[in-house]
């Protein structure tokens, strides 16, 4: 089991030396995007619209923290991730735009397993429900895009983190997923209770 | 004017503030002391440095939480408020006020503005809307207090519900049916519902009835509890035994801490039918409640951290 530090923009060599139970650090920008962000990313791309952001090496965080107003700018009150598996339908953009570390919570599925393996990315476990913790790894909030239109929760919020951990390697860009494993040994145990 | 009246008016200030109190200090900055005895004894039962270091940031969260008077979890799940009334309880203005408390909060950053129009997903910016809180109403007459219980539960983890319509034949000996479609919704949910996860079952009545019983089973029962009836308590115990077998684990990282409780609720139900629904509650079990008497005197629901 390793121990990194990435610093954004993280480059494809950093994450595919990373297996399934390595810890990572994360330092540098983090995105937080939801259903809706992942939707209008989608709905921009098929218009050849420009993106409010350049994912190439970015860590997106499936996230939607609870914010407050300081002076002009904002900050995080508390953040946490969000069930990844809603963003599935969009593994294979995400790994488009050069996305290298996924963070949330529950794992993804084949497709992103694919995408992965395909551009180089690695999905990270956060744990889950803990919004104070998370929310210590946030120096800053640099800009928010879309707060208007998708409300806070769904919002895209750009965060400045420093050594933003632990976060578990889940699925790597190896095929390898942990929670792939864990539900074919759960499912061979259910089977035989009840055969 | 009494804090609750012959007449059933309340003395809304009162009220407001003491609803307002309870969200602020004992549901939404910290979990139900049942709960974080469960929390610790599971990571105290736990073998791998992943697993124990897991449970320990969750614990760690809380306590930071309750310091910093911050939301416990970013996300406030969705509202339900149990009430329970005798006599004399104007139910329109008790509601009324918790609307307000819950607009009031949500600005002051204890909620995150999490309501959303189901079709357009416009959100509403302070937690209200249309059917917002979910009300569940019980009347006693013979109550001489007002009993209020809030739940905030985790959306995430209702992902993964499930509702079947079994036939008698589908039951099965032993039930064997329903307990297989329980472990195979744990299963598909994996580490979705943010285990270590507590499973409220509601079987028979109706569709709609099963998913009533389902999540008050696991929304307003201690998970340290028994149920009362013996033949659920046993049900209760071999699905909580069998899902930590499974070996999801806290996180879904993989640990013997899948479950921390599994609550049953049952209702009689048709020759024809045997609805069963499956509802996951995400570890972070945001619930609290207090109970008015018509003197002001107020008692706490959930209390001290134990059995």
């Amino acid at each position: 089991m390793k121990e990194v530090i990435l610093n954004t923009p993280i480059q494809k060599e950093q994450v595919s030396d990373l297996d399934v139970g390595d810890v990572v650090y994360i330092t540098g920008i983090v995105y937080t995007a939801r259903d809706m962000a992942h939707l209008n990313i989608k709905k921009l791309l098929q218009d050849k619209k420009s993106l409010p952001e350049d994912f190439d090496g970015g860590v997106i965080f499936h996230a939607g923290p609870v914010v407050k107003k300081v002076g002009d700018g904002w900050g995080i009150w508390a953040i946490g991730p969000t069930t990844s598996a809603r963003m599935e339908p969009y593994a294979d953009m995400v790994g488009q735009l050069g996305v290298r570390a996924i963070v949330g919570k529950g794992g993804m599925g084949e497709d992103t397993l694919e995408s992965l393996h395909k551009y180089g990315g690695v999905y990270l476990l956060a744990a889950p429900g803990c919004g104070v913790v998370h929310s210590e790894a946030v120096k800053k909030v640099l800009r928010v895009h879309w707060l208007e239109e998708l409300g806070v929760p769904e919002a895209i919020w750009v965060m400045e983190v420093d050594k933003w951990g632990p976060l578990v390697v889940g699925m790597d860009s190896k095929g390898r997923s942990t929670f792939k494993d864990i539900a074919e040994k759960a499912t061979t145990l259910k089977n035989q209770w009840f055969k | 004017m009494s804090i609750l009246a012959d007449d059933g008016t309340f003395d809304k200030q009162f009220l407001k503030e003491q609803l307002s109190s309870l969200l602020k200090e004992r549901v939404c900055t910290t979990i139900s002391p049942d709960v974080k005895y469960l929390l610790k004894k599971a990571h105290d039962a736990e073998t791998t440095d992943s697993a124990k270091g897991m449970i320990k940031t969750l614990l760690t969260n809380v306590e930071m939480a309750e310091k910093q008077k911050k939301p416990v979890c970013q996300s406030p799940g969705y509202p339900t408020v149990y009430i329970r009334y005798g006599k004399c309880a104007n139910i329109a203005e008790l509601v009324d006020v918790l609307k307000q408390v819950i607009s009031n909060i949500t600005k002051e950053g204890f909620l995150r503005p999490s309501m959303v129009h189901p079709l357009t997903r416009k959100n509403t910016g302070d937690n209200s809307g249309i059917g917002v809180p979910n009300i569940e109403l019980e009347h006693d007459s013979a109550l001489g207090f007002v009993e209020v219980l809030i739940s905030f539960k985790g959306c995430g983890a209702e992902l993964g519900n499930a509702v079947k319509i079994f036939t008698p034949a589908q039951i099965g000996e032993n039930a064997k049916g329903i307990k297989e479609f329980v472990i195979d919704t744990v299963i598909k949910a994996g580490g979705k519902p943010c285990p270590p996860l507590a499973l409220g079952i509601g079987i028979g009545g109706q569709m709609d009835v099963a998913a009533k019983l389902s999540r008050r089973a696991v929304s307003t029962r201690k998970w340290t509890d028994r149920n009362p009836d013996p033949e659920l308590a046993v049900m209760e115990e071999e699905l909580l035994d069998k899902i930590n077998q499974l070996g999801i684990g806290p996180g879904g990282i993989g640990g013997k801490s899948t479950a921390l409780a599994v609550k049953i609720g049952m209702s009689h139900t048709h020759p024809a039918i045997c609805p069963v629904a499956v509802n996951f509650h995400c570890w972070v079990a945001r619930r609290g409640g207090i109970r008015i008497y018509p003197d002001g005197k107020i008692e706490y629901l959930f209390g001290e951290e134990d059995k």
